[in-house]
């Protein structure tokens, strides 16, 4: 019996596969860069996510209506890491008031004093996160004198919060050097 | 900062007694993975800081000797240039410092490092519930394929500058950084600070003339320095002057 090696009898059905692997391949690739350009874009145009009570800034914020400093909210921001979400029983500082006596109550009011009443937690969502190996703080942003719309944009007129800047490490880098902030690794990376 | 920095360790061996609080202290701190037997009997187990512990004499005249080995941040370290992605590097505080986002597993530095202060990580950190609570949040957990070491507890070093540049931008008092297993030691065994300055603690006790340092003869010139053990009790003998 004569030996025939395999890739004899078969070099036509590997043009063919060849053939395949190239019509169905390359669109594939095309479709799945483009999808993977667009998902990364959307990073910095997304409208961020759905909260769990419809909060908005724009009442809280604005300057004709409550014109709340950022700090008054977020009390840790120039004091340590996290700027802090308020607790439920920081808003009802004032929406045990403001809702229950305003003209136009509205829907989102009644939730954060539902919350309340029931003793629930709020589960914001997060909008931003960094990565766990770097240690970002607000702190010295904040008392190197920065605005929060520095990064953040012009959360006061938004009615749901979504990341501006997209973070990442070349962002970092690039604002640090044209302020004349450190570059050494362990500032950020512990 | 201002100040010319070298960051420094003294380990005074005359008042360790292997109570091993330190290791534990850095394992709390620095979110190490929980080593189990099988780690260590394969040497895969992580240990940023470890007692070895060594017996001088004959019984019954024997005696324990403990030694605290931890990355000694050479100033001329050989972890470093066999660095290929740079990911080991040396700044200008004298820290040897390991940037766990470049670092590629190659495991170079593991081997070229004299003191075994280098460790990788094989797996993805095995902690069980409810032990991620107890996780330090200034300190990154290391995935799988990278190395760790000791870090001086870096980020202490950090808060301790950036507390004293948010009082008035004054200089960072002596003895006010203590990393974790300095911190834990019940003797004051291990003493942190600024080697550059020469009135710092650790610049005096360095000048000691028990002054001594792991390896050196390679050339390494750590950045801790040990002070030896007095025996008062030692016999002296004839070929031991």
């Amino acid at each position: 019996m004569a030996y025939t090696p395999i890739a004899l009898v078969s070099s036509s059905r590997q043009v063919t596969l060849v053939a395949k692997l190239i019509l169905i391949g390359i669109p594939a690739f095309l479709v799945i860069s483009v999808a993977a350009v667009l998902i990364y874009a959307q990073v910095v145009t997304r409208s961020g996510p759905t909260q769990p009570i419809a909060f908005s800034h724009i009442p809280h914020v604005q300057a004709d209506k409550a014109g709340a400093d950022c700090t008054f909210c977020h009390r840790n921001v120039a004091k340590g890491a996290a700027a802090t979400v308020p607790s439920v029983e920081q808003c009802m500082f004032c929406h045990k008031v403001v809702g229950e006596q305003s003209k136009v109550p509205t829907a989102a009011i009644k939730d954060v004093q539902n919350a309340w009443v029931n003793k629930q937690v709020i589960d914001w969502v997060r909008v931003h996160r960094m990565p766990d190996h770097v240690r970002f703080l607000h702190q010295p942003h904040i008392l190197a004198g920065f605005d929060c719309a520095t990064c953040h944009g012009d959360v006061g007129s938004k009615k749901q919060v979504a990341q501006e800047r997209i973070l990442n490490m070349g962002d970092c880098v690039g604002c640090h050097r044209a302020n004349g902030a450190p570059t050494e690794c362990t500032i950020c990376h512990k | 900062m201002a100040e010319a920095t070298r960051w420094g360790m003294v380990v005074d061996l005359d008042r360790c007694t292997g109570c091993q609080a330190c290791v534990a202290a850095c394992y709390a701190e620095n979110n190490l993975p929980l080593n189990t037997e099988e780690m260590v009997v394969e040497d895969r187990a992580h240990n940023w800081i470890r007692i070895e512990r060594y017996w001088e004499g004959e019984y019954p005249d024997i005696k324990a000797r403990f030694l605290p080995v931890l990355c000694q941040h050479c100033a001329n370290a050989p972890c470093e240039p066999v660095c290929p992605v740079y990911a080991t590097y040396h700044n200008s505080e004298g820290l040897n410092v390991q940037v766990y986002n470049r670092c590629v597993g190659t495991r170079y530095c593991i081997n070229n490092c004299p003191y075994h202060a280098r460790f990788f990580n094989w797996w993805e950190t095995p902690l069980p519930d409810p032990m991620p609570h107890y996780l330090n949040p200034d300190v990154t957990v290391r995935s799988k394929g990278i190395t760790e070491k000791c870090t001086f507890c870096v980020q202490r070093i950090r808060r301790a500058t950036r507390n004293a540049a948010n009082e008035g931008g004054r200089q960072v008092a002596d003895n006010e950084i203590q990393p974790a297993c300095a911190q834990a030691c019940p003797t004051n065994t291990i003493i942190f600070g600024n080697l550059a300055n020469p009135n710092s603690t650790v610049s005096k006790l360095a000048k000691n003339e028990r002054h001594y340092r792991l390896l050196e003869e390679l050339g390494t010139e750590p950045g801790v320095i040990y002070l030896k053990k007095v025996d008062p009790h030692a016999k002296s003998t004839p070929e031991r002057h």
